[in-house]
């Protein structure tokens, strides 16, 4: 900053050029870059789950103390209706058991049923909790980084779920560290059925909380309220994981509210179906 | 003046890494989930925020270089779309160093204000060449707006702080 007088101009002239020169060539870089990324996914892609694997530990230093606050105060929260709340549970209490009795008695059907006709049973499927350190925020791209990667067995194209719902599908996978695409966002596409006549239509993401049902049939009578849970086609997740809820169904526009949390996702299951899957092919078309 | 010892070469060199190190740490800080309802989608643009701080009052500490650095860390981390951060980032930087002049000895409320400015000017570039990339995939804009709008309201406290730093430890360099 505090240069002697002198040859302060011509330093300040070879400075300014150096400056500019430097501004150009990080600007042509940066169009370099976006044509990369548009072309070579690999490249770019093995950048990025490198940085992702190194970061990953601090960010699960950082986001340790948010998640203790969070905690305390649903903690606090809780504490002040904890007598509804127990009311509220007991009720709920019994009316699953009256479901679990259904589901018991459907469920031995089900067997009877299978093995009369000698049906190939579905592969089970193999899971991974991890935790989420990083969620990418911003109104750009929705996704989450957690603490599972490639020596968990997580890979791409794996599906990621709450108890609650699908939350997205693994789109990188690093060594200790996996980048999931929420639902939410807007190059996320998944194949769905839509209420109880199961009308197909591919769930797409909009960068909002809100996805929208795309590709659906004229035919279909989709009505707020209807169930919507993955389809199955393509390969991808198998079928019947629960999504989300309709909660607009007008002329062209189909919106579904998902049934995970965004602010309450702490950990997540990471779900292996042996699905080797069609989704990330497709994005590479895409791409 | 008798010749620095190694620690106070280090002190010094530490001293200069400053605006880099708490720009990163605040990429990382709008990383962590918050678990505050509705604010993820929003978060606010923190690179914007520290970039601009920088680039006013000590464009000698955090050039193109470090710049363009911290654009494509944070286009790798978030999962943006490759060299759009950087691409920001690099021409929020090339107008305020072009303008630093007019920023000589302003109160606050007028780097404020400006901020509002050069912030939209940055949304709106992301907004544009984001959608271009995904092929016409633009967020929704209304979410767009509120990420601006809570951008602009955490400017001042971020800006308090990294003021405070400022002036605590980078007063004498």
């Amino acid at each position: 900053m505090k240069q002697p007088t002198g040859q302060i101009s011509r330093l300040g002239t070879l400075k300014y050029l150096a400056q500019r020169f430097a501004f150009l060539s990080l600007i042509g870089l940066t169009f370099a870059l976006m044509l990369i990324g548009k072309a070579d996914t690999v490249l770019v892609e093995r950048a990025r789950t490198a940085v992702n694997d190194a970061v990953t530990p601090i960010l699960r230093v950082m986001a340790a103390p948010a998640a203790t606050i969070s905690q305390f105060i649903s903690n606090l929260e809780e504490l002040g209706a904890i007598r509804q709340e127990n009311a509220k549970l007991r009720e709920a209490n019994e009316r699953l058991l009256q479901w679990q009795a259904v589901a018991q008695k459907l469920e031995n059907e089900n067997r009877q049923l299978r093995g009369l006709l000698a049906t190939v049973p579905e592969p089970q499927a193999q899971s991974v909790s991890a935790r989420v350190v990083a969620d990418s925020g911003g109104a750009f791209a929705q996704s989450l980084l957690v603490t599972a990667g490639g020596r968990d067995g997580v890979a791409k194209g794996q599906a990621v779920m709450t108890a609650e719902g699908l939350v997205g599908r693994v789109t990188q996978a690093g060594y200790r560290s996996a980048r999931v695409l929420l639902i939410t966002d807007i190059n996320s596409r998944i194949p769905v059925r839509v209420g109880e006549a199961g009308d197909r239509a591919i769930l797409t993401g909009d960068n909002s909380g809100r996805p929208r049902l795309v590709y659906l049939g004229v035919t279909s009578a989709v009505a707020p309220g209807d169930r919507v849970v993955t389809s199955g086609d393509a390969g991808a997740f198998p079928p019947g994981l629960p999504v989300g809820r309709v909660v607009v169904a007008e002329e062209g526009n189909t919106v579904v509210d998902p049934y995970f949390t965004r602010d309450r996702l702490h950990y997540v299951e990471i779900l292996d179906f042996g699905l080797s899957g069609i989704l990330t092919e497709l994005d590479k078309a895409a791409k | 003046m008798p010749e620095p010892t190694t620690f106070e070469k280090l002190d010094a060199r530490a001293r200069m890494v400053l605006p880099f190190g708490l720009t990163l740490m605040l990429v990382l800080f709008g990383m962590t989930p918050t678990h505050i309802p509705g604010l993820a989608q929003i978060t606010p643009m923190y690179a914007l925020i520290a970039v601009y701080f920088w680039s006013i009052y000590r464009p000698d500490l955090l050039g193109y270089g470090l710049g363009f650095f911290i654009g494509i860390l944070e286009d790798l981390l978030t999962g943006a779309p490759l060299g759009v951060g950087a691409l920001t980032i690099l021409l929020t930087q090339w107008v305020l160093f072009n303008q630093q002049k007019f920023f000589n000895a302003k109160p606050f409320a007028i780097t404020w204000f400006t901020f509002v400015l050069v912030a939209l000017g940055g949304a709106m570039l992301k907004w544009v060449f984001i959608g271009v990339i995904d092929d016409g995939g633009f967020t929704p804009f209304g979410h767009l707006f509120a990420s601006y709008l809570i951008t602009v309201a955490v400017y001042p406290i971020i800006a308090w702080l990294f003021a405070k730093a400022q002036t605590g430890l980078l007063a004498d360099t």
